[in-house]
Order: structure tokens, then sequence, then C-alpha cells
């Protein structure tokens, strides 16, 4: 790892002014809980000449409108989110996002910020000596060799799939990020945030180099949602999603599906909304048959590469499971 | 000054009744636990000497290639960097990788200091075409990687076994008959401590000290004495803890000699231990296997006629598989056939690995039982009673049965089916293992003062091997296990042996044994003459010496070392007939399987196993669990990947060489076979590594009807057995 100077900015303005307007592998970047941009470091892929971190900012306030609605801080941690008593009455599938990430050690120092824009983990982004799209190479090696992890949808030229638990979550929940900037604060939709790899190979969000996202907003849910977070991991103890699934339903007193959102992790480059699995939901009865349907309508337009095709069944399984846990 | 114990020996040693036993045969406590778990314990990692340079090494990234050129030039300008020396010339070959990728050696002030060096280093390289699976080594035309000698292809002779027609006609004649072809991945040792030494050098009338993560203090100096240009004799190795070998630390291997090197021209103490990403490069792994197999069964159950035709994948070495069949007993011996070759790819060569082969046997040996038995509606501990000569296998397989509730289990002769997409199965399986005796020596010293010390030069690899040091002494001069001071670690120690095939038990148990024994006789020489009973005629227990028969005339243990005028030294070596070598288990595991997301939860897994005497019960439990772990982390997730283009070894770091943490650990249930009652002891480490994987396969199988036949059993595997791949 290159040598970095660690920069301390007392408050936005001036951190804003620490980060470079373009994008340079050597140009600073932003540090919350250094879980990711560390090891990113680490294994090579960046050698920004300074971190410029957001730890006397604060950002890391979890604050209730009064409508039901909440605002996290950047810099709140994994493990505060998961262990907000008011979080998990209103969100729980946040909850449930939140304690599926890392382990306590990661948690309790991963920040929101951070899992919201951390890089991807393509173990050929990750190797030191493998140049990729991702790197300024010129190549996908995962699109022929080892794609088990890969994406299923909107892969091409590169194929690896985010790995952000909160992402694919907080865009269920309708989330907005906030930005801020040279220019002031602007405010993006989770729906939003990601781009394809076809759109951008340098980043993965609109973020531009010299802006910090700041903040999350969650609106309040509409009565009777009911929500949940399925992940899965290969290794139980800790891990990135193989797949996940983000769903919420509400239903009418009869338990037929008035509402529905469905969202996808681990399976594309970007969090995977499905609607058409929102709509075999929608004026069906809560039960097998409406699950079974909102699972094939979620696969319907995969297009998995030689060894990742195992993740169509798996999330059919999951989102059948996710329901069924709502139900 | 010590003296050797003179004087008549009145008896062979003996372990003696379970039931007089109050040291051994009971949970102790590990007498290192407490400096484990306050980090106090210094590892090989750990040492810190004065002036110590730090070292590394510099891989090749890809397994084949031409080297152009190795530029060292701007590294050597670089901060601290006070040794850097290329290990290739322009024209060389890399030819696989594994020590042959090593392409530089670097020594510096600090790790990081070394870490930046390395990363300066410029290598032109021309890639070859990598040969990193079996597919590409046995493709025509394929690069020769084999280290063969006038190799000219991938293959290694195949050992062919018995008599092929004669197979074939028994198996034609079988009521049932089972043809699958398994694959099982190499696995790495993964051991908590990466490979490595420090040296300190010294000058050529003193001994040279290396600290070294070995499984062989004692060899270590021999393996080293030629890049030492020394004498084994002036070079002391020193292992005072050790984290894990699993069979991949006997030798100081390319890593400690380069910190030999380093040290020699540098004058100065070097710290050499592997990163984690060149652990899994170079320092060795289990080799993987294919094994196409076919079993027979008569309509009674009995297994009549068997083929094998196997493929060992253990890189550029020959792997290991045993023949076949694996611990069952076929009815005719001649019916039996087996072909099994190497295939050599240009990889890490596989080197020995708690039970080398064995498990890789047994997964596809149990496989084949388990669906002979579901063929003919048996009972699968029926099945494998009917073909297992041991009573041993047959009473641990009614006790794991029990333990894991396969009486009220409904699949016990056909696989179930899930329910709402979840299933509960149960699997068995079955060990052997002959862990030898050898030459082994001891000392035991008893001083004036009362303290103790038991001295031999083996090594604890984080087995509990100490603890049996100091207690075997203790239960012999009925004293408590703190009284006696365990001295291991040190080759300048009475030598012991290479910690491999479960041999340091049954080899060092018994020296300390007789060691111990000697010391007590040596004592009652000078009791004869204060309680006045002859030698061979005492009790020793609670830190007192008594006449048998007579509690009156007895002494304190600190009166009994106070007639000692000197230090009473008692030099003990290995007796044959207290050990002997031949052990069982039995396994069971119970799963659940998700069928719907391809989820395995291992719910519980049982083992019961003999080994003689038990040393130490909590020692034995905590292997017997180690086992089981093992045997689970590498059915569930354990991988080596590979970039099949390029040949990058994309596993080289534990998160995406998966092994098992805490939410993996099911209920565990280690028994200890106490109907053994054999007066001996022996190791069993390799024993219970041999069948989890197997038991939880078959527990898969018993759940839902697949029948997984490659390892690990993660979703994809599970999935897409079940749907089909897409």
């Amino acid at each position: 790892m290159k040598d970095f100077d660690l920069k301390l900015p007392e408050n936005l303005d001036a951190a804003i002014g620490e980060l470079p307007a373009e994008y340079t592998r050597e140009g600073a970047q932003v540090l919350a809980g250094g879980q990711d941009i560390v090891t990113v470091m680490k294994d090579d892929i960046e050698q920004p000449a300074a971190l410029v971190s957001l730890q006397r900012l604060g950002l890391d306030g979890i604050e209730w409108d009064g409508d039901g609605g909440v605002t996290l801080g950047a810099t709140v941690t994994v493990q505060a989110l998961a262990d907000d008593a008011g979080l998990e009455r209103a969100f729980p599938a946040l909850r449930e996002a939140a304690q599926s990430i890392g382990s306590p050690q990661i948690r309790s120092q991963a920040t929101l910020g951070g899992n919201l824009n951390q890089r991807p983990r393509c173990p050929y982004y990750r190797h030191p000596s493998v140049s990729c799209f991702k790197k300024g190479g010129s190549v996908c090696l995962a699109e022929f060799g080892f794609n088990k992890y890969a994406a299923i949808f909107g892969g091409g030229p590169s194929y690896f799939s985010h790995p952000s638990d909160l992402a694919t979550v907080l865009l269920m929940l309708g989330a907005t990020a906030s930005i801020s900037g040279p220019g002031g604060e602007r405010k993006v939709p989770l729906a939003e945030l990601y781009v394809l790899p076809e759109e951008s190979l340098e980043t993965e969000t609109v973020l531009r180099p010299d802006e910090i996202l700041t903040s999350v907003t969650i609106p309040a849910p509409p009565a009777e949602t009911r929500s949940s977070y399925l992940k899965f991991k290969e290794r139980a103890s800790y891990d990135f999603a193989l797949a996940a699934v983000a769903v919420s339903v509400v239903l009418d007193g009869s338990g037929v599906v008035t509402d529905a959102r469905v969202v996808l992790g681990g399976v594309a480059p970007k969090p995977w909304e499905v609607p058409a699995a929102a709509r075999a939901l929608i004026g069906k009865s809560m039960g097998p048959e409406a699950w079974t349907a909102a699972g094939a309508a979620a696969v319907a337009d995969a297009d998995p590469l030689e060894h990742n095709g195992y993740k169509v069944h798996l999330v059919k399984g999951l989102v059948f499971r996710a329901l069924e846990s709502l139900a | 000054m010590s003296r050797p114990t003179s004087g008549p020996v009145a008896s062979d040693p003996s372990w003696g009744n379970r039931s007089d036993l109050d040291v051994l045969n009971r949970d102790i406590p590990r007498v290192d636990g407490p400096v484990k778990a306050t980090g106090e314990a210094v590892y090989t990692h750990d040492v810190r000497l004065p002036d110590m340079l730090w070292a590394r090494v510099l891989v090749h990234p890809v397994p084949r290639a031409e080297i152009e050129s190795i530029d060292v030039e701007a590294a050597s300008e670089m901060p601290g960097v006070v040794h850097i020396e290329a290990l290739k010339e322009p024209g060389d070959a890399v030819r696989y990788l594994g020590d042959d990728a090593v392409l530089a050696v670097v020594a510096a002030e600090t790790p990081d200091q070394a870490a930046d060096a390395l990363g300066a280093i410029v290598v032109k390289a021309r890639r070859l075409a990598p040969v990193v699976t079996p597919e590409q080594a046995l493709k025509e035309g394929a690069p020769v990687v084999s280290r063969r000698r006038k190799a000219d292809s991938n293959v290694g002779r195949a050992n062919e076994r018995g008599d092929e027609a004669v197979a074939d006609a028994a198996l034609a004649g079988a009521v049932a008959v089972v043809e699958r072809t398994f694959v099982v991945p190499i696995q790495h040792h993964v051991c908590l401590e990466t490979h490595g030494h420090v040296v300190q050098p010294a000058p050529d009338n003193e001994q040279v000290t290396v600290y070294a993560s070995t499984q062989s203090v004692g060899g270590t100096p021999r393996g080293l004495a030629r890049t030492l240009g020394r004498d084994a004799s002036k070079i002391r190795v020193l292992t005072p803890h050790m984290g894990g070998g699993f069979g991949s630390k006997f030798g100081p291997g390319l890593e400690g000699a380069l910190a030999a090197r380093v040290a020699n021209v540098t004058g100065r103490p070097v710290h050499l231990m592997l990163t984690r990403a060149d652990e899994f490069a170079i320092a060795g792994n289990r080799s993987g296997s294919r094994q196409k197999l076919k079993v027979g069964a008569d309509s009674d159950g009995r297994l009549v006629g068997l083929k094998l035709e196997a493929d060992k994948l253990g890189g550029v070495s020959g792997g290991s598989l045993p023949g076949p069949p694996y611990i069952y007993t076929v009815t005719d011996g001649a019916a039996v056939f087996s072909k099994i070759r190497s295939v050599h790819t240009a990889t890490d060569g596989s080197r020995a690995m708690r039970a080398p082969g064995h498990p890789q046997a047994s997964f596809a040996m149990e496989a084949a039982v388990d669906e002979l038995g579901y063929l003919l509606g048996m009972d699968l501990v029926d099945i494998r009673i009917r073909n297992l000569e041991s009573a041993v296998h047959h009473r641990q397989l009614r006790r794991v049965a029990e333990e894991i509730g396969w009486a009220d289990h409904p699949n016990r002769d056909r696989p179930g089916a899930a329910v709402n997409g979840r299933a509960v199965g149960i699997g068995f399986g079955v060990s052997v293992w002959g862990p030898g005796g050898r030459s082994s020596r001891c000392d035991v010293t008893v001083r004036p003062d009362g303290s103790v010390v038991s001295a031999t030069a083996t090594q604890d690899l984080g087995t509990g091997a100490r603890t049996y040091v100091a207690a075997i002494v203790a239960e012999e001069l009925g004293l408590t296990v703190d009284m006696v001071e365990a001295r291991i670690g040190d080759s300048d120690l009475p030598p012991s042996v290479t910690s491999g095939g479960s041999v340091t038990t049954g080899s060092s148990a018994p020296a300390i044994k007789d060691a111990a024994h000697k010391a007590r006789e040596g004592l009652e020489a000078l009791l004869t003459d204060v309680l006045e009973a002859p030698v061979g005629s005492y009790v020793w227990k609670d830190g007192r010496v008594s006449v048998r028969g007579d509690a009156s005339r007895s002494l304190p243990w600190i009166a009994v070392c106070a007639l000692l005028r000197e230090p009473l030294l008692a030099q003990g070596e290995f007796r044959d007939f207290l050990h002997e070598g031949r052990i069982h288990g039995a396994q069971a595991a119970k799963v659940e399987v998700d069928t719907l997301t391809g989820r395995v939860k291992v719910l519980k897994m049982v083992t019961c196993q003999d080994q003689g005497l038990p040393l130490n019960r909590l020692a034995l439990r905590s292997q017997i669990n180690g086992g089981m772990v093992q045997a689970l982390s590498y059915g569930l997730l354990e991988q080596r990947v590979f970039d099949e283009q390029d040949g990058f070894l994309l596993s080289d770091n534990l998160d995406l060489y998966k092994i098992a943490g805490s939410q993996e650990i099911p209920e565990m249930v280690a028994l200890i076979d106490d109907e053994d009652e054999r007066p001996s002891v022996c190791g069993m480490a390799e024993a219970p590594v041999i069948p989890g994987h197997s038991a939880i396969a078959g527990a898969i199988h018993n759940a839902c009807g697949a029948r997984l036949t490659r390892m690990p059993f993660t979703a994809d595997n599970v999935l897409e057995t079940l749907y089909g791949k897409i």
C-alpha cells in the first residue's frame, strides 16, 4: 500500500475542497469506516495520495421527522443501524440487512455511506495482478472465466455483482440520498444512484469525485407495510450475498396484496428492482402460488453466464422464502 | 549435575488400571491454555530479535512463464532495503505456481519497507498457456508440466490392481450396481500460522538459532544444515508454540532455506513468514481427485464386485488416494479392480494433509454404499455393518446412530422428499487409521527441591501434546499436572518424532511413561532404607508415597525429593508394548436442506472414536471436534479456484477460499469409545477428519434424494443437482 495523507477536515466544505474534480487513480478519496477503501488500497487497485476523513463532520446522526420518516447520516455505523430499536420497528428489513453484513468487527467500523459506495467484490477486480475494465483495462475475465459470483442481470462489458446489502434494502424502501459537492447539495433517489457498466466503468454511482454522500432519507412506510430482507450467504458466518431479496407488501383485510416492491441484490452491477415480480403479486392472495409466480417473474429476464445459472434457481427460492416470512 | 538412574529396574512400565488413574483418562485443561488465551505465547510469527530484518518473497502471479528480466535496481535503492536477490535469470522458465514461481527475496528494516520493495521489482515475462485444470493437462498437445524424467505427457504411470475381467463378471452378476463419477477439489491446510522461520545467525563455533513453525523440530536442523553451511548439531531449532501444520510443515521448505540464506549473507536475524496469499500459492495442499467408481452388491447387501478408475490431482506432485475398497470389504477380493493414475497440472504440489488421500476415498465409497442400500431397500446402518469386518465399527455405528436419532428417522432405507422445500436427512461414514509408534526419547529430572521437568523434542501443533508430556509424569509420581514442567519444541532436547501420521502420541507417550517409571523406581530405590520396602511396593498418590498395604509408612513428595543429593535424571525410550496403532471411528451427520435455495445446514454431527487409553479426554474430544469441523468445512465450502484463461489463483485469500466459521458449526458430540479397553496409547488425529463430509453428503441425499457427486456442497451444486444446470 502506498503512503497517503490523512485529511481531517472540520466541516463539509473543507472536506469537499480536498477532493479532486476529475477521477484519477491517485486522486484523494473519502474515508468513512475504511472497511472497503483500505482494502482497495492494499490490493493496489487505487492509490489515492490522500484520504479525506468524514470523522469530524458530525454525519453520524439518526434523525426522525414528525411523519415517521428518518434521515440516517453517512457515518452511522452498520452496527448502529442493526441495534436501533426505532429503525427495527419502522423498517425491519433495514435491520435485517444491516445485521447480515460482514462480521461484528466489520459492522462496528463500517458505515452506511461506505457500504453504499463500496467497490465490487469480483475476484478478478480484487486480484492485484489482474487487469480489467474496472481498473482501466480492456477485458472482463469473468465473462468467460470464473463467474460463479457474477451478475445475471445488467452485465456487460463488466459482469460484477454489486455487493451492497443496504443499497438493495434502501432502494426497496424508496430512500433518497443527499449528496454534497462544490455546487451545493442534491437529492438522488436510490433508484437513480447507481449506474451500470455500460454507462460507466470507473465508478458504480452517479457521485462525482468531489462529491460526498452525506445522508440517506427513508420516507415513512405506508400503513400496514410488511417488509423483509433475505440474504443468501454461501458462508453463513460472514459473506457477501450470492443473492438477496428486499421485499415489501401491503395486504388488504382479506389477505390480498394491494402493493408490493421487490428488489434483488447480488445479481447485477447495481441493486436490481424487478417490477414484474411486484406485479405478479398485486391483486393475488398472499400464498405459495403468488410467491412462486413472483419468483418466476423476478428471473424472467435473467441472462446468466456459464457458472452462475444457479442464481436463477436461487432467486426464485429466495423470493418465495422472503414472501413466506411475511405471510 | 545430574546422573542417570542406576540400579536394577524392578518392572516394566504400564499404563495401569483405568480405575486407578488420578490424572490420565480425565479432562485435563491444556497447560498452555492461559498463555495462548492471553496472547503471551510466542509463536514463530511473534519472534522479535534485536536488529532483525523482515524478509518477503515475490511469487509470479501465473503458473507458467518465460522470464525476460527481473530488475531489482530501483527496489534495492528504496529506504530500508538491506538485501534483495533475484532467483531467476533471463531465459529461465517458471514451470508451475509453487516454489518454482518464487522470483525474488527481499529483506528490509521493516515489514512495510520489504513489501514496498517487493512491489518495486520490475519483472518482464512472457506468460505461457496455463495448465491449471486436468482438462487442460489432458488436452492433446498440452504443454508437458510433469516433473517426471522424460515425461511426454501430464499423466503418470497408472497403478493397476486386480483383474478387470473378474471384476466385470462379478458386477454383471450383482443384484444392485451403482456407478458414479466423483469429483473432489483441492483443499488447503489453512494453518492459522503461515509457514516460516526466524533465523538468528551465529559465528561458526556457536549455534545458529532458528525459530520455526514446524512439525519436526528434530528434523529441521538437518534440513537447514547445507544452506547454513554447518553441521546440524550447530543448529538449534525452537518451536515454543505453533499455529497448526496438518501435514504441510515437515521441512524448512524454500521459505526456510531463503531465510537461512539471507541471514547468512547479511549476518543479521531474519524473519520470513509467508503472507496468506503466498501460503495459498506455494505451501501445499490436499490433492483433489476424480473417481469413477462402480460397485455391486448381492441381494443381502454384500459387496461382490468393484471397479475404480481414478485420477489423482496433486499439481506437480503425485497426489494420494488409497486403493479400493476403502475400509469396506468385497466378499471376493479378486473381484476388485482399480486403475489409479496421477494427472499433473502446473500448480503447487500436494503435501501430506491430515489422513492423506483418505477423505477423498471416503467420499466416493460411502456414497456407493448409501446408494446400494437404497437400491436394495436396506437400512443404511445395516448395509454398513454387513460390509465392515471390525466389530468395533459395528458398535461405533450403532452408538452414533443412537446419538443422532436414527431409530426415529423416517428415511432409513430410502431417501426422503422435501415438504414445502425443506428436508432433513441423516448420513454416516467410517474411518480407520494406523498411527505408528517409533523411536522417541524423554528425560525426566527430579530435583531435590521437588521440582520435576519432563523434556522431549516433540512439538505441540495445537493438539495439546505439551499437556500429556507433563500429565504422564504427574500420574506416575502421584503429582498434579502443574507440579511438572513440560519442555518441548527444542531440537536440543532428547529426540522425538516428526508429528505426521498421528505418530506423536504413540511414539512420545511411551518414552515419557518409561522415563517417569524409571524416575519413580529411582526414588523408590532411595526409599528402601527409609520406608523399608523394596522397589515396586509403593503407592504414589496425592503428593505422597506410601508403602502398599501400609499407609502409616508414608512420606510427602517434598520429603522424598529431599533425600536426593543431586537431581535425579531418568532417561526413557519408546517401549513398543505401551503403544498400539490400530484405530476405528464412525460418524453421523444430520442436515437440513432447503431445496428452494440450496442451503445445506448441518444440524448435528456425532463421532465415536477408539484409541486405547485416553490420555486426556478433553484434548481427545477437542481433536475429534476439530476433525469434524475440518471435514464439514471441506464438504460445505472449500475450493481452490484458478482462472482457467490466464492461470491466476483467485482463491489466494480467505474471502474467496471459504472456510467454516462459527455459524456453520452444528451441535457436535464427540464420543470416546470406552469399550476399547486396550492398555495402550496412540494418536488419533487423522481418523476423525476422514468421513465427516461423506456423512454430510449422505445426509443431503437422505434428506431429499439429491446425490452430490462433487464437492463442496454449495448452493450452486445443490440446485444444479436438483434442477439441472442453466
